[in-house]
Parts: structure tokens; sequence; C-alpha cells
């Protein structure tokens, strides 16, 4: 296998050292596709469409903005400590060591996807769950979508699965309970008003009505 | 104080035991060997002016082998596999390979010497599993001998012997004369007894003796099976003390040290000479110009009358269309590729879990297990690192590579730590089997499989309790099974009863033949079509 796996990571572009744990990806034009090949795609599926049973959110249609956001607190500690956490933890080690021109090239790349409407899975009370939306819109918008300057993403072009998810953990302060992450903690205490998974099922199906 | 148990009440747990034994999955958990016949697909030989086409999602072991007889059948075949080498988990870690697991990127610093190489996935070849024996006697790779159980290797378990470790030959040893001790004396109750003539009563008892090595006295007093303590060749040899019944079982080695090395774990194992990617370089000799790298499939559509499948490669973006496909991807990884498969096929594809086995390496300074009698075989122990595995190749060698840690499922406890500590821990565990482990490994490497590019698990786990695989599961295993559309096959030890062995792999690209041949209907092998 030597030589066929030395020729194929010259052929993505990868300086790696010859050490026994390379600690860097090396160098990366913007877009780069071959990084992308890398560390994303397995997981998050080659058109970035994403893949619940690994536990990775559609990545075609995320805001960069947003995106960047997550791969820095991913890399500063901010999400995916939590060992128990596997999918989070998995995504920290991924990108932990990512550069910030390396970030930047993803967000690029990632941008191409187009976006692809995954069916909704959740079941709820629709009506109810407009009604404890009103809170969430004040950052995410009435219609879900999102507000940059608020640091708050759309929610109309995430999975609900994973909305589910993201809800729960900030419930469960695996998001947002770092000191130095303002962003997660404005999130973490506006859910305050989620209570039950009732809520949480109820919220998502009238998010997923309005798309 | 513990409370005693009686002889009778053992006798009463030993049927309870019994009980409860045969209700779990009988061939799974007394390591039996399922049926394995030869079962190579008959092909008919595909027509040369219309050669019905092929495409093979991955290069794992499943789907080299549908890649090589439907080519030797005369099929168009093309294998597309995203990585930039072959062989899936059949995986060989040699100087200067990359090991890539999705953030913790390794290049393996192994002296650049034949006998220094690591067999990162499957290390072992049952003699019983004929169709990957005959693989290799067909593509000509050269086999030896793999030694699974050494008496001289060692058990050790924090809770017996504080900690010591003992020889595999002194657990086994005691564990089977007591045994025999107690069996015997209960045996020699009137009832009993009862069921056997005085001819098969005699017979039993001499078994018994014989398998615990007793005395007269159907005592057991220690055996020279557990070797001499010294002499024994020319002065009369002194019989080493036997250890404390009471020690062994703390430890839960005593449910598995006589039955780890039975069934497909039983004499006689096989390895390739070299390392296993042989038996993918077997494969992969023959199909020379096949097999395209660094492919990676965006797309999977079934139509009416073929499949197509779109990939990139270097930024370029392609479609191929088939007559049939075979996908060896891992399901998990597929459910995040394009597709329109079947609802109940993806709830299927969904269902199917991650496998999460780890194994570690080191090379070693010295064969420091040679100095202990120890040539090949296998050291078990309760902490995490669980097995340590010595090299059967490369003896009297100045250095080796030896297993330093094998978790074989259920356990994240190695993927969750960084390189830095997985090393550091597996040195620390190893230290307790042999004291100055610490000074004579360097160079480690890890292989957290559910975290490896383009695999992101090990073997596939279909059931979700111990008891086996539920109605609902059998039938979600069945329709992944069924090609989809007709003409897309899922494959792989994923789509087997029996995960995580190459054979599996390789019955699972055999029956997806056998069933796409009867789909095409025609036994005919006459070029063109009948009019």
């Amino acid at each position: 296998m030597k030589n066929r796996a030395i020729k194929g990571m010259v052929c993505a572009g990868l300086l790696i050292s010859c050490v026994a744990n390379a600690q860097q990806y090396g160098e990366v034009v913007t877009g780069n596709q071959s990084l992308a090949n890398k560390i994303c795609v397995t997981c998050h599926g080659a058109t970035g469409k994403g893949n619940p049973v690994v536990g990775a959110p559609r990545l075609a249609g995320i805001e960069p903005w947003y995106l960047r956001n997550q791969l820095i607190a991913f890399r500063s500690d901010y999400r995916g400590t939590q060992k128990d956490y596997i999918p989070g933890f998995e995504m920290q080690d991924s990108v932990a060591r990512l550069s910030d021109e390396e970030i930047e090239a993803l967000v690029a790349y990632v941008d191409i996807w187009q976006t692809e409407e995954n069916p909704p899975s959740i079941s709820g009370d629709a009506n109810r769950g407009s009604e404890l939306y009103l809170l969430c819109a004040a950052c995410h918008g009435v219609n879900g979508e999102g507000n940059e300057v608020l640091a708050a993403p759309g929610l109309t072009q995430k999975d609900d699965w994973y909305l589910f998810r993201q809800l729960k953990l900030f419930q469960s302060g695996y998001r947002g309970a770092h000191s130095d992450d303002q962003i997660g903690q404005q999130m973490r205490t506006g859910i305050g008003s989620l209570e039950t998974e009732q809520d949480i099922n109820d919220v998502l199906s009238y998010i997923n009505s309005l798309n | 104080m513990k409370k005693r148990v009686t002889r009778r009440e053992l006798l009463t747990m030993l049927a309870a035991t019994g009980t409860s034994a045969a209700v779990l999955n009988a061939s799974t958990a007394l390591g039996m060997i399922p049926d394995t016949s030869l079962n190579l697909p008959e092909i008919p030989r595909a027509d040369p002016v219309n050669r019905p086409s092929i495409v093979i999602l991955g290069a794992g072991i499943s789907g080299l082998t549908a890649a090589y007889e439907l080519d030797k059948a005369g099929y168009d075949c093309v294998v597309l596999e995203a990585a930039p080498r072959a062989g899936g988990r059949c995986m060989t870690v040699r100087h200067g390979d990359l090991i890539d697991e999705v953030g913790n990127p390794q290049i393996c610093d192994f002296d650049d010497d034949p006998h220094m190489y690591f067999n990162a996935g499957p290390a072992r070849i049952p003699s019983s599993h004929r169709n990957l024996m005959h693989y290799c006697r067909t593509l000509g790779v050269e086999l030896e001998i793999f030694i699974n159980e050494n008496k001289e290797c060692y058990y050790q378990d924090d809770a017996m012997f504080n900690g010591k470790p003992i020889k595999n030959r002194t657990f086994t040893t005691n564990a089977r004369g007591f045994m025999a001790e107690i069996m015997a004396k209960n045996f020699s109750n009137d009832e009993l007894e009862r069921p056997f003539d005085q001819y098969e009563a005699e017979a039993l008892i001499s078994a018994m003796r014989s398998f615990g090595d007793l005395d007269a006295n159907m005592l057991y007093k220690g055996s020279f099976r557990d070797g001499y303590a010294k002499g024994g060749y020319i002065e009369h040899g002194e019989q080493r003390d036997m250890v404390a019944l009471h020690e062994l079982l703390k430890s839960r080695f005593m449910n598995s040290a006589l039955s780890a090395n039975e069934g497909e774990t039983g004499p006689v194992l096989f390895q390739p000479v070299g390392g296993m990617d042989k038996i993918v370089e077997g494969f992969t000799r023959e199909l020379r110009n096949k097999i395209y790298y660094d492919v990676v499939v965006t797309s999977v559509e079934l139509r009416g009358d073929n499949v197509a499948v779109e990939y990139e490669h270097d930024g370029i973006k392609y479609l191929v269309e088939a007559d049939y496909c075979f996908n060896c991807i891992p399901t998990h990884l597929m459910t995040g590729i394009k597709n329109n498969f079947p609802a109940d096929y993806l709830e299927a594809m969904h269902h199917v879990r991650r496998g999460e086995a780890y194994k570690s390496a080191f090379q070693t300074k010295t064969r420091f297990w040679e100095k202990d009698d120890i040539y090949g075989g296998i050291t078990w122990t309760n902490q995490p690192i669980r097995q340590i595995w010595y090299p059967p190749h490369g003896m009297f060698k100045e250095k080796g590579v030896i297993l330093a840690a094998y978790d074989f499922g259920g356990g994240m406890h190695f993927t969750r730590l960084s390189q830095e500590e997985r090393l550091e821990t597996a040195i620390r565990q190893g230290e307790k089997v042999h004291p100055d482990y610490r000074q004579q490994v360097e160079k480690g490497i890890t292989i957290a499989w559910h975290r490896m590019n383009h695999m992101l698990g090990c073997a596939a786990r279909w059931s979700s309790s111990f008891g086996g695989m539920s109605a609902a599961e059998e039938r979600l295993y069945h329709t992944l099974q069924a090609p989809a559309g007709g003409r897309h096959y899922t494959i792989g030890d994923q789509v087997s009863l029996h995960t995580a062995w190459q054979e599996s792999a390789i019955l699972s690209a055999h029956w997806a033949i056998e069933d796409m041949v009867n789909r095409m209907g025609g036994t005919s092998s006459m070029p063109g079509r009948r009019i």
C-alpha cells in the first residue's frame, strides 16, 4: 500500500511531514476540494446532504458565516469536548488543527454545494409550536430566516433531527456553556422557554411548516 | 465474609448456566464454526458482443471478489474506490504508510524491513474459511501458520493474584484440574452414576482424570502440564505448586480461558507471509486496469434498466451507467450519498450500527518476548487494551511489531483519547504484563476504525441485543441483501450474519453474483441474443 498512499497524499496536495503523528494538513488554496474530501465528505456526504446515521448535519445550504463560526467554536473547544457525545468529539478532533486559511478554504468550498431538502422526521403540534416560536423569532426571524448580525442561523435550511439534537445539547449544557462562547451562551439562555421534549418537537414541527 | 457455595449449590449453578447458555446465540457465544463450504459462483460466460456492464463501488474484499469473478467471466467491470488504496479494512501498515484517521493522520515510522508490518484489520485466516483459502491458493498468496493460543503467554487480571500476570499454562492447567476434581467427586454420587453402565462410567472417570491430570484418588494436586519448576530432563523434575482456585475464580477469564481458542480462533489459523494485504495485492494484480482510486461517489440512481453512478475525481464530475451495481460502501456512509433507494432499503441501511474496533501497535527494540519462551500467541488482560499479540513471524530477528491493544468491540475507550494518551495508556497497561515494556516499545501507531477515513466504522452490527437478531432485524437484513431495483447489490461482511470476517465479505459477493446471474435468466453462453 505504501506507494499508493504516498502518491495519494501528493495528489491531494498535502504536506504531511514524516513524523509518527502529522499535526498539520498543510497548505491549501481557497475552496480546496481535496481538503474537503479529506475531512468533510466521509461524514457529511459527497454533496453535503448530511448523514443522520453518523450524526453529521447537512452542510449544503448552510450560511458561510455560520459554518465559519462553528468551525472556530469546535477549534476553540466551545463545542465537542464532551467525550460521551460521539459526533461532537469526532467533529472536534477533525477540525481542531485547522488554520484560519484552511477554515476559509472549507467555507468557500462548502458554499458551492446546492441546497438539498431532506424529508422531515419529527412530528409535533405545529400550532402549539407557533406560540413557543415567538421567543425564537426575536433572533432567528419570523420566518426562520436567521440573522447574521445576531449570529443566529437560519432554521429552515437545517434538518429537524439535527435541530432536535442541538436543542438537547444546549439544554444539557453541552453547547453554550464555555465561558468564552458568548454566542453559545446567548442561545443557551434563550432556550429556557423550551422545557420538555414535547416543546422541542412542537417548535420543530412549526419550523418545518415554515419551509 | 463471602458466602461459600456448597458442591450441590455449585452444580445447581452450573445447570442454570447451561440453560442460559442454550438461550444465547450458540454459534457466536460458543465460537462455533458456521458452515462455509466452498461456494464459488457459477457464472455463464458473458456475451462478448453485448457484455453486461458492472460498476463496483469500493475495493474492499467483497468488491474485489465480485470484480475478480465477473471480470474472469467476461463482464465489463470497473471498480471505483474512494481511498488511494484498495482493501478497505484489509490493511497492512508498514514503514511510510499513511494511517488516514480523520483528525489524526499518522505516518508509520516502523523500520523498513519486510517482517516489520502490522495487520490493522483482519489478521487471522481460519483453515475452515474455505473460500478465502481458495482465493489465497488461486492468487498465489503464500500462507504461514498464525499462532493464536500460546501456553507461554499470560493472563493478567487486576482482580487475580493482585494483578500479577500468570502464564496461560498455569491458568488453564489449574482450572482444568479443579474442574475435573469437582466433576469426579460428584460423579461418584449414586444419582449421577445411574445413567451409565460400568464400562461407560469407567470411560468417563478416565476422561475426567485425564482432563484435569488428577491423581489416583481423583484429586488435583498440580500438574507437570504447567511446566517444571526445575529439572525434568537430566535430573528429576520438580512440579510447580498448584495455584489457589479462589484466585482463578476472581477473574472473568475463568469464563473464557478454556474456550478462547475453539471454533474459528482454534487451530489451525494462517496469515499471509508479509502481511494480510498480500490478498489485496493478489486481487489487484488480476484487476490491474479495472480499479480507479481517489474517486468520490456523489450519487447512485436506480433507473429501470440500469444504475447511474455519479462521481468526482480531481475536481471533475463523471457519470457511469451500468447494468448492475455491486456496492460495498459502508451502509452508514451510503446513507450520506445521494440516492433513490426504496424506503425499506434505506430503513435497513439506517438500522445497521457502526463497529468500534480499535487496534494499536509498537515497534519493539528487541524481541523481548522470546526471552520469555513466547513465540507468537496472545496475552489476555482485563485492562482496556484487552490483548497483546506477539508476532509469529520474524523469529530471532532483532526487532518486531507487537499488537499493543485490541479492543474488538463495544468500546470507544481508546478512540476518544488523543494519540499521545492512546500510546501512553497502552504502555502503562502493557507494563502490568511485561515490567520493562516502556523501555522496549517505540514508534507506536493506532487504528481507531470508527474514525478511519472512507470507512468510519469496523464490522457492522445488526443486532441490538446479545440474543441475536430480532424478527424485525431479520426482515431488514433480507431487505438489504436483496437487490434494490433488481440491480443494486449492497455487499460486504456488512450483509452477512457473521460480520468481521473476510470469508463473510467473499460469501456476500458470491451470493449477489449468483442472484444476479439467476435474474439475468439466461444460461446460454453464446454470443448475441436468441432470435
